[in-house]
């Protein structure tokens, strides 16, 4: 299972990397949204449409690169806490001499 | 597949909203259950949470030169069924919105509707089908998350379509652009994602043995039930 992990991981980074790679070899590319490219096509297709309704709070660019990264480290906290919690538990249960599996 | 605020016409937004908002409300209410049922599982529950959460705040880069993000929503869906990640997508939804600028409260229900419903339905019904002709575990996990996070992208595309038809060639015309829009970038995403499922459902196999049990969802008593 470890092993297997660690490939599984291996080839996803590989992907990510090789996107990039790949990727900037692309005419014109500088890896903009796909949302933001999907509402440049709803103006292509009509031109007169208005966004009727703007943001509650748009977040300056540089606090917004802070944001995205609480949000992430808010998910990775939680979840690293929990596998280590579970990897903890799994040894206890090792350890203990009376364990019946 | 954030659709920005404003850019779905009020009917539309309204309707994507009535149409998600029971889903969210069931979804709240499996949540609590659970808690009262198997409080054992709350802590599975907030990792499941922290998945989408994590996963969905990357943009990652894609082989098209564009970039884009996973949902991270198959994960909690195939654990505990599609109906708690209506809830739980919605709260990254919420943050994303009113934090990020990203998506829109006015289009919050469609987004709702294609990251945190079709999504962990079709991740949910893939499993099963997996599981049901006794496929092994993982590359079902796989190709369940991969194929939430594409449908995700695919119904905002429908959503988009349905809202802006091409003048020319109609909604179909409309529908093939935005599918082109998304889904060249989101391929190779989708199977990143299903990849990191996959690793965390191997450890949960290996460490989390009681609460799997609990969910029903260790490998045998799947495979008993798609025996009987």
């Amino acid at each position: 299972m470890k092993v297997r992990n660690g490939w599984l991981l291996l080839v996803a980074v590989v992907l990510v990397v090789g996107s990039v790679l790949v990727g900037s070899r692309r005419e014109g590319a500088e890896f903009a949204g796909a949302d933001g490219q999907a509402m440049e096509a709803v103006a292509t297709i009509q031109p007169d449409y208005q966004p009727w309704f703007g943001f509650v709070w748009e977040p300056p660019p540089e606090i917004a690169s802070g944001l995205f990264a609480l949000q992430a480290a808010l998910g990775a906290g939680i979840l690293g806490y929990y596998l280590g919690f579970k990897r903890g538990q799994a040894r206890d249960r090792r350890n203990r001499p009376d364990a019946g599996d | 597949m954030h659709i920005t605020e404003g850019f779905l016409p009020p009917l539309h937004a309204a309707a994507w909203t009535a149409v998600s908002l029971p889903f969210v409300i069931a979804g709240a209410y499996r949540v609590n259950r659970l808690m009262r049922d198997q409080p054992q599982t709350k802590l599975l529950l907030a990792a499941s949470g922290a998945f989408a959460f994590v996963i969905s705040a990357l943009k990652l880069p894609s082989l098209t030169g564009s970039c884009s993000h996973a949902t991270g929503t198959g994960l909690g869906a195939i654990l505990f069924g599609p109906s708690v990640m209506a809830l739980l997508g919605t709260i990254v939804l919420v943050f994303q919105a009113l934090l990020l600028a990203h998506g829109g409260l006015t289009t919050l229900g469609a987004n709702v509707f294609a990251m945190a419903i079709v999504g962990p339905w079709v991740a949910y019904a893939v499993l099963r089908a997996g599981r049901g002709l006794r496929a092994p575990l993982a590359p079902s996990v796989f190709l369940a998350a991969m194929l939430g996070d594409l449908t995700t992208y695919l119904v905002t595309a429908g959503q988009l379509a349905l809202a802006f038809p091409d003048p020319a060639s109609g909604i179909a015309g409309s529908l093939i652009k935005f599918v082109g829009v998304f889904a060249p970038t989101q391929l190779p995403l989708a199977v990143v994602e299903g990849l990191l499922t996959v690793v965390v459902v191997n450890f949960l196999r290996q460490y989390s043995g009681d609460e799997l049990q609990v969910l029903k969802f260790s490998p045998e008593t799947l495979a008993a039930e798609a025996r009987s």
